[in-house]
């Protein structure tokens, strides 16, 4: 049976309960979940801590613009094959010159076309059952990428090139299917009507300090408070890159060393600014607006 | 059942076809749907595609599943207060409640919200957290239901607790029967909402056992999203503004020049040959190039431009950032002379012949309300003006001066003359693109 109770979050990982609906929703379903949302909502922590806390294999595939379909499935090795098919050649040879020592295929037998097949994320978390498979950051991959990408999952099989084996999963064992995206390029409609869809807004306040909470339990409150309110008034500046969920973490996480008075005094001095302020135009901006002295901006 | 729902949805500008109602018919076989909340949920998964179908979407879910019409610019809460579905549950909440209490009719409409949007995610934390409703309390209720009938709620939960046994015809049946109850506005009886209904926690149990179902912001985000532009879908007419930026760079994207030239893939023809065991045949491949070569030419002089100038710069750095090509922007006050400016405080100048000494397949993009006193348009502007067209071909003024003006402004007119000129907004944009890809040469 698929794993399909309903996941709330681990101690590390704060989930949203709209998103935890969406992504049972999705399991339940046997489809696909397509995140997308502002960079920094932790969108691609979802499947992480959700395939640690539930103890199950985590496949992750990194889209970039040269992704194709035949590296997220399977790919034949030739030259291996190639090399592999040379040295059978080259050993019957040593052999009738009457030499012991034999070249190595490493195991492999060009016999055996499936040992030549080497299998990307989703012939290996199709083939291991319940596991999580994360396609991370698809706006980034080719036009058609997407499009090639939906019969792969929507057949719950693959077959692997030139030695035809097969590659399936039952419905109940469907791997969890997570699949994030920036927006930087609309998805085909065709895509996005076969995955379940969840938009992850931007934490407000209240979820936030549970989100800091999470990562560093030991902050003292009043310095987490004195942040979150230099953090909110940042983003409310309209800076042509606001600040996210990450840029406080590691804002804190460069404070935090300090004693609770250090820290506060550190942030409304604005020191370490440069951990959320990502752009020369900003931080002219955030200094013209809250008049900072301009020494204050280097990160240490 | 449920087979009007595709096309009632589509009316809203969603994309929603019969795989959308098999696919909430498979989550009810699944169990995914107890409540309306789950209704929503899972609907909203299926049909909302981006952030901006939010609020198409809670319409359209509204106006099926309680007949509430949320008109154009009206809150979801007055369209609730105005509506009948309200009205009648707000009835029988009145009936059963202490009528001595003040009620807010905002707070009923929270409560109302709440119970639309309860999901059974919900329930199951209500009932593993506080375990109330074990089988004794069931039981009871059972006895009550035999003798009184003031007591619908607890009756509801206990068949909550079991919903997993209905089948998957049943609870059909039974959605289909509210939604028509719900239509015929003397209902009576039960409702999707309220005592009878689908939402066994409604505000009978919570008052009795003293705890608030709060939902899981369901109900907060609903009210929200019709309150909240960014979830409507854009008015292309609207004038350029942060919230049309998108659709206005969409629009925009038009004027990337698409060309394909064949070439030898090297690699292609190393694996083949390989896979031939030795035999090289070279392969060719097409390489598709973009190109994108703009000039934007903004008027930033005086207070008329002010508004604009923010969001034009905006549009067009996502545009260079998105699709990372060629291009230059200007600034000039009104209309240009001899000169155009680098940068925005017009204090580095750049002679107009250098201009025209770029490659003449950029396209030139004006903005501006080419507002000014007709004496400014002299004879040497306008030959700046009309030695730009000439060598760029592909050139427009996008104007953000309403188009009802433009006719009783005499220097707009005469602009119009010199070169093709479009509202600056979305669908003007995408007017400008399509004029200039329409041209041909360049």
């Amino acid at each position: 049976m698929a794993e399909t109770s309903y996941w709330t979050g681990s101690e590390k990982y704060l989930c949203d309960p709209q998103l935890a609906q969406a992504f049972h929703m999705a399991r339940t379903l046997g489809m696909p979940l397509l995140i997308e949302g502002e960079p920094g909502t932790g969108k691609t922590e979802l499947p992480l801590h959700y395939a640690e806390s539930m103890k199950l294999d985590l496949h992750v595939y990194p889209v970039g613009s040269k992704s194709n379909v035949e590296q997220f499935v399977a790919r034949f090795d030739h030259v291996k094959y190639l090399r592999d098919s040379q040295i059978e050649i080259l050993n019957a040879q040593r052999e009738e010159k009457g030499l012991d020592s034999k070249l190595s295929t490493g195991g492999r037998n060009p016999e055996m076309l499936a040992d030549y097949v080497a299998k990307g994320p989703a012939a290996r978390a199709y083939g291991s059952p319940n596991s999580v498979l994360l396609i991370d950051e698809i706006d980034k991959a080719p036009r058609e990428f997407p499009n090639d990408l939906l019969y792969a999952l929507s057949h719950r099989k693959f077959i692997m090139p030139e030695s035809g084996e097969e590659v399936s999963v039952s419905e109940e064992e469907m791997p969890a299917i997570v699949i994030t995206s920036n927006r930087e390029q609309e998805l085909p409609t065709a895509f996005k009507g076969r995955c379940i869809y969840h938009y992850i807004h931007f934490p407000d306040k209240e979820v936030m300090q549970q989100i800091i909470d999470k990562h560093y339990p030991q902050l003292d409150e009043k310095v987490v408070k004195v942040a979150l309110d230099v953090f909110y008034h940042l983003r409310r500046l309209g800076l042509e890159r606001a600040p996210t969920t990450r840029e406080i973490l590691n804002w804190l996480k460069y404070v935090r060393e300090a004693s609770p008075q250090d820290a506060v005094r550190k942030i409304e001095g604005l020191e370490g600014i440069g951990a959320l302020i990502k752009t020369q135009a900003d931080m002219e901006r955030v200094h013209r607006m809250l008049g900072s002295d301009p020494r204050q901006f280097s990160m240490n | 059942m449920l087979s009007s729902l595709p096309e009632s949805f589509r009316t809203y500008g969603l994309a929603a076809d019969i795989r959308t109602v098999l696919l909430l018919r498979k989550a009810m076989t699944r169990g995914l749907i107890t409540t309306l909340g789950d209704v929503y949920n899972v609907l909203k998964g299926i049909v909302v595609k981006e952030p901006a179908d939010m609020g198409p979407f809670t319409k359209a879910y509204y106006a099926y599943f309680l007949n509430i019409d949320v008109k154009n610019g009206e809150t979801l809460e007055d369209a609730i207060l105005r509506s009948e579905t309200f009205k009648q549950w707000k009835e029988t909440v009145l009936d059963e409640a202490d009528r001595n209490i003040d009620i807010d009719m905002s707070d009923l409409v929270s409560r109302f919200l709440d119970e639309v949007h309860l999901t059974s995610y919900d329930i199951k934390e209500v009932v593993s957290g506080r375990e109330l409703f074990n089988r004794s309390d069931a039981d009871q209720a059972d006895e009550e239901d035999d003798s009184i009938n003031d007591e619908p709620v607890e009756r509801e939960l206990d068949r909550m607790a079991d919903y997993s046994d209905l089948s998957l015809q049943e609870l059909l049946d039974r959605m289909e029967k509210i939604k028509e109850q719900q239509k015929a506005r003397h209902g009576g009886g039960s409702h999707w909402i309220g005592t009878g209904g689908i939402s066994p926690y409604g505000h009978g149990g919570a008052a009795k056992n003293g705890i608030r179902v709060g939902g899981t912001g369901g109900g907060k985000m609903a009210r929200k999203v019709m309150g909240d532009r960014n979830f409507f879908p854009i008015d292309r007419d609207a004038i350029l503004n942060d919230n049309n930026i998108d659709a206005a760079l969409a629009s925009i994207k038009g004027v990337i020049e698409e060309s394909a030239v064949e070439k030898l893939d090297v690699p292609k023809t190393i694996k083949t040959g390989l896979k031939r065991g030795g035999l090289f045949i070279p392969e060719l491949s097409s390489d598709k190039n973009e190109e994108l070569k703009v000039i934007v030419l903004i008027d930033n002089g005086g207070y008329s431009m002010a508004p604009y100038i923010r969001t034009v710069q905006n549009l067009f750095r996502k545009m260079k950032t998105r699709f990372a090509h060629d291009l230059e922007t200007f600034y000039f006050h009104n209309t240009v002379y001899e000169y155009v400016y680098k940068d925005e405080r017009r204090t580095q100048r750049m002679p107009v012949e250098k201009l025209l000494s770029y490659d003449k397949t950029y396209r030139v993009f004006f903005i501006g309300d080419s507002a000014m006193a007709p004496y400014e348009l002299n004879s040497s502007s306008i030959e700046s003006l009309q030695a730009i067209v000439k060598k760029f071909r592909k050139t427009v003024w996008l104007n953000p001066e309403p188009l009802r003006y433009w006719g009783s402004t005499y220097t707009i007119q005469v602009m119009q003359q010199i070169m093709p000129m479009f509202p600056l907004t979305p669908h003007g944009i995408e007017r400008a693109v399509r004029k200039m890809n329409a041209k041909g040469g360049g």
